[in-house]
């Protein structure tokens, strides 16, 4: 039956095609956002460009240094608030918990996963800006408006909770049992068991959980814009304001129109976004190839 | 089994093309994005010329004038709602606009400041206002009232591309824009109202439709206007004594007592004349009929030469 044979192939064809738009579709974009940046870095070479500190797109003057410093202040910021948490909470959800708290648990994340980062925002400019500047700020005493990396990052570790809590929640569910149980009985207590085994089993999927995180909290927009106080400066501290990338390109789509080169700066911009998150996945996935070696 | 599904599908897709093409060419869909400074009016607008066109679809949206620039000129939108100069820059882009009425920015404080009464008394004049927006001399509320009170000033500016920013820095030095004002960034117009209202020490600005309530003409609870000091003799003359109520404010913006910038015309934008039929039966009904509308929302009317030489933009002269 030639028709048969002929859909068979059709059909794998078909698939190899969807899966390699897939494989070139980051291709596409960092192609994209490299044609468009190409002005400016005409203008100004890339180090310059990453290493200066002043922003003043009129007078043509585009440094990225405070925006990326930023943003990896908030990003770590949240990281180190909300990475600790949900591998402890996943860790007792598995093991110490009744089964009933997990799917307690379970629409819980769906519900957090599912609210829209701008609601996580308004709720960031109703609780948390005041919170820092009435409770937190008076302890480092200094008058300050709440607006700051440390809210954004407050924020953004809430907003990164579900992605990570999920994940992690997943990779002890998949560990084996026995394996459990082999260690408990030549001997170990639960914490030596959950150190040596379960954590050790499972680092792979731990640190691709976090690297989902980190790679969330780094693109993360208008949550962040929202709280994060929106000055271009290098923090000094987590109470003063950042400006992230992210919130860079999204406060300032309106002016690309009227300034050729402020345009292909900001595209600039987000090819920086692109490639730090670039760089962060290969570390991960090289963490992950050398934690399936040992 | 599954041809049939597949037949389905192929058989749809056509149909739902056409559809779309459809619902596009009848054209009665007319939508609007940007400045915040315009939204209250335009949705005033679209109630009203709903209600002698009820098929007309109207969506308005906020973001910012930069986005309704952006997003007229993108195609994204039928018209963008405009609140600062239309830079040369624009113009040369083909942009197409015309003016719907005036407002004007207002410089403002939350109603709990310590230094609220002095400050009304004395009011803040332009240089001053650069002091402390721009040039950062003034940091202290004791400064700006010639005390020795050393409460910082909490300055807080839009995040967001804004005519209002962009307005208000023109105010403060002719060739300032909206980079050069410090503080911290909030985004949109009822943001910054919110983070000023809350903050005792803050100092910001709003556009006119935020300051006061549309219907009532009274000021929004929690939120105070400082006087602009226009003669600069350190006190507030009862000529410039006019923010009260939003009636005697417009009066002072119509009349030119409050000065412009930041007094300043607002426009619609779009990407050369407009095409859609429906969208030019709006602009024109804007331009005659409407008009009646813009006190009533807070606006500041256009002058009738100007209505006049805008309706004939209408008709592409």
């Amino acid at each position: 039956m030639i028709g048969r044979q002929l859909i068979d192939k059709l059909s794998s064809g078909w698939m190899l095609v969807c899966t390699s738009l897939l494989l070139l579709l980051p291709l596409a974009i960092g192609t994209g956002l490299l044609a468009k940046s190409i002005p400016v870095l005409e203008h100004q070479s890339f180090f310059s460009l990453l290493s200066s500190a002043q922003w003043s797109p009129m007078e043509e003057k585009f440094g990225f240094y405070p925006f990326i410093i930023s943003s990896v202040m908030v990003t770590v910021l949240s990281f180190a608030m909300a990475g600790p948490i949900c591998l402890l909470a996943a860790i007792y959800l598995t093991q110490y918990a009744r089964p009933v708290l997990l799917r307690i648990m379970h629409p819980v994340i769906d519900i957090l996963a599912g609210i829209p980062s701008v609601v996580y925002g308004v709720w960031g400019i109703l609780v948390i800006v005041p919170l820092v500047a009435d409770y937190i700020a008076p302890l480092a005493g200094s008058q300050l408006t709440g607006y700051s990396i440390l809210a954004g990052g407050i924020v953004l570790a809430v907003m990164c909770i579900p992605y990570m809590l999920n994940l992690l929640i997943e990779v002890f569910r998949n560990i084996p049992r026995e394996l459990n149980e082999a260690s408990l009985s030549l001997g170990a207590t639960r914490w030596e068991t959950i150190k040596f085994v379960l954590v050790r089993k499972g680092m792979t999927g731990i640190i691709s959980a976090f690297g989902l995180g980190i790679s969330k909290a780094l693109g993360e927009t208008i949550a962040v814009l929202m709280v994060v106080g929106n000055v271009v400066q290098v923090p000094g501290n987590l109470l003063e304001a950042g400006y992230p990338l992210p919130a860079l390109i999204a406060n300032n789509y309106g002016e690309m129109m009227s300034i050729p080169l402020y345009d292909s700066a900001l595209m600039l911009s987000a090819l920086v976004l692109f490639l730090i998150i670039f760089l962060f996945n290969s570390l991960s996935r090289y963490l992950i190839y050398k934690t399936e070696l040992t | 089994m599954k041809k049939p599904l597949i037949y389905s599908i192929l058989l749809l897709l056509p149909s739902l093309v056409v559809s779309t093409s459809c619902s596009t060419s009848s054209s009665e869909n007319i939508s609007l994005s940007g400045a915040f400074a315009l939204y209250p009016l335009a949705v005033k607008w679209g109630e009203e010329y709903r209600k002698l066109h009820p098929d007309t679809r109207i969506d308005i949206s906020g973001g910012g004038a930069g986005k309704g620039m952006a997003d007229a000129l993108a195609g994204a939108v039928d018209l963008g709602m405009f609140s600062r100069e239309i830079s040369p820059a624009e113009k040369e882009k083909g942009v197409w606009w015309i003016t719907v009425a005036k407002d004007a920015v207002l410089p403002t404080i939350s109603a709990s400041n310590p230094f609220l009464g002095n400050l009304q008394q004395k009011g803040l004049s332009s240089t001053q206002f650069r002091q402390i927006f721009i040039t950062k001399e003034i940091s202290t509320w004791g400064q700006a009232l010639s005390s020795a009170n050393a409460d910082k000033i909490n300055l807080y500016t839009r995040s967001d591309a804004a005519g209002a920013a962009a307005t208000w820095a023109q105010f403060l030095q002719w060739d300032a824009k909206q980079e050069n004002l410090q503080g911290i960034g909030v985004f949109g117009d009822p943001g910054l109202a919110e983070a000023v209202s809350k903050d005792p020490l803050a100092i910001g600005f709003n556009n006119v439709a935020y300051v006061y309530n549309i219907n009532t003409g009274e000021k929004r609870p929690g939120i105070e206007v400082i006087p602009i000091d226009v003669n600069e003799n350190g006190r507030i003359d009862p000529e410039e004594d006019f923010y009260d109520h939003a009636g005697s404010l417009l009066k002072a913006i119509a009349g030119g007592k409050y000065p412009s910038p930041p007094a300043r015309e607002l426009y619609f934008v779009s990407d050369g004349l407009p095409e859609n039929k429906a969208v030019l039966a709006f602009l024109k009904w804007i331009l005659t009929d409407g008009q009646q509308y813009v006190k009533e929302a807070g606006y500041v009317p256009v002058d009738t030469a100007i209505l006049q030489s805008e309706l004939q933009k209408l008709n592409g002269k």
